[in-house]
């Protein structure tokens, strides 16, 4: 299987680039009202270059608050967001790019798939080319995902793996500025978790973007990321070097 | 059977049905999804209907509907009829009525729909438009459908508003409601319950259609 990246043609696509840095800048306060426990602030500053940063901490930390910022889908407090120098929000300007203008991958815990149409069009629900085109790069990245047999089959009538890895393409087919993974495979068994994994990085080899990924389990950040980002309580207490992958 | 009470009665349901689904659809969208904190009021105004006494709504909609008024005057010029005692009054009226019967369960179908399928559309580049009517309109189709059986279901049985703006006109706009009070009035009990029997069955078909809906709904639960 080759899972690299794909040409879809999306309008305004920032192509993948081997010399330009894609990085993510994050700079962002949020008080979060957890449910039966005390309002604490999320208050985070750090940035993501090419590759994947880990937000490792536990459940009730501002893990997934940190990824609906970045995706635009919650408004910050106070601070900026930026890819590649470019603006995405900024509370002093008062700049919001709403969620879809941010071309933010975005893999959900519950990978959100919409029940009512088959994987294919979950998958091309985001491309912006119409017709045998968009036929085209849907069949592209499901044949490179393993999913092609699948694609005109509903959410619910696929297995989790396929089901996590419709997601995925769903993700990935519109050519991301940056990747948001929050606890993708927590309901995957360990075996599926290293296919989709493998997947995944072979993808991320040739498409050199800033990826974040959120999870509580540590296999999992040290199979994928090579930093870690310790948050405890809406606050970064620590950062760490992973064993480097071979994909940045 | 008073067959053009029947026709009239079909006729001006099937009708309000169709406006309420077409005017429906946008009002509970805007209700469902509206972050505006004054939006209560809104919702308010639509649910009026439910509580206010149809002899009410109808002497407002009677006073609205004269020469007296800007709309009664506007519509008279432009057709040459008052609305008034007319079918096109019951047409306006019904859908008044039958608003909440629409929008309110619209508005708790789109309200059902998972967020996160809205969220995965908006990261997908998908705009408000693009997002109503590939995720939200088609998972909440029973709520529309529901709607669609309750706007008609009510107009069929609605008595005191049609009654005040309609008068009770035969072939104009006499409905079946008004045609059982006449017979009653009648004395005429045997033609009365006929009609009224073939009323009771017809609304327990409807409602039928509608719980039988709802056990459908959870086919669409998100994976």
């Amino acid at each position: 299987m080759n899972a690299a990246p794909i040409n879809t043609t999306q309008p305004n696509a920032t192509k993948p680039s081997a010399t330009k840095p894609n990085g993510l800048q994050v700079n962002l306060r949020r008080t979060i009202a957890a449910k039966r426990r005390r309002p604490f602030t999320l208050d985070v500053e750090f940035s993501v270059a090419c590759g994947v940063t880990v937000v490792f901490g536990p459940s009730g930390s501002g893990k997934t608050t940190i990824l609906q910022c970045l995706a635009g889908l919650l408004r910050p407090d106070q601070g900026n967001i930026s890819i590649s120098g470019e603006l995405l929000f900024d509370s002093a300007r008062k700049i919001n790019v709403p969620a879809q203008q941010r071309r933010a991958g975005y893999l959900f815990q519950e990978l959100a798939l919409f029940p009512h149409i088959a994987a294919a069009e979950n998958v091309g629900f985001g491309i912006r080319v119409n017709g045998t085109e968009k036929k085209r790069i849907v069949h592209d990245i499901l044949e490179r995902f393993r999913i092609a047999h699948v694609a005109g089959h509903r959410p619910d009538e696929l297995s989790g793996g396929e089901r996590q890895r419709v997601a995925l393409a769903r993700a990935l087919v519109i050519q991301p500025r940056f990747l948001l993974l929050d606890e993708p495979f927590s309901a995957l068994d360990d075996a599926l978790k290293q296919e989709i994994i493998a997947d995944l990085k072979r993808w991320l080899e040739q498409a050199r973007i800033p990826v974040l990924l959120v999870t509580h389990d540590r296999d999992e950040a040290v199979a994928l990321g090579d930093r870690m980002l310790l948050l405890r309580e809406g606050r970064i207490v620590d950062e760490q070097d992973l064993a480097k992958n071979s994909y940045h | 059977m008073n067959w053009p009470a029947f026709v009239l009665t079909a006729r001006l349901a099937s009708l309000a049905s169709v406006i309420l689904l077409l005017v429906g659809v946008p009002i509970a969208l805007w209700i469902a999804f509206s972050p505006r904190r004054w939006k209560f009021l809104a919702e308010a105004v639509v649910a009026l209907p439910i509580v206010l006494p149809p002899t009410v709504l109808g002497f407002y909609l009677l006073v609205a509907f004269g020469r007296g008024t800007f709309l009664g005057r506007w519509y008279e010029r432009f057709t040459g009829s008052t609305l008034a005692f007319s079918f096109s009054g019951l047409v306006v009226a019904s859908v008044l009525y039958s608003l909440p019967f629409a929008v309110n369960p619209m508005v708790a179908g789109f309200r059902a729909v998972d967020q996160k399928l809205i969220a995965a559309a908006r990261t997908l580049g998908a705009g408000r438009g693009k997002i109503y009517r590939r995720i939200v309109l088609p998972l909440a189709w029973p709520s529309l459908v529901a709607a669609m059986v309750l706007s008609f279901a009510h107009t069929v049985g609605e008595f005191g508003v049609v009654l005040m703006v309609g008068g009770n006109i035969p072939g104009a706009t006499r409905t079946l409601s008004i045609d059982i009070f006449d017979q009653v009035q009648d004395l005429n009990y045997a033609s009365a319950n006929q009609t009224a029997l073939a009323l009771l069955v017809f609304s327990f078909l409807l409602l039928c259609v509608v719980y039988g809906l709802n056990l459908r709904a959870p086919f669409w639960g998100s994976k």
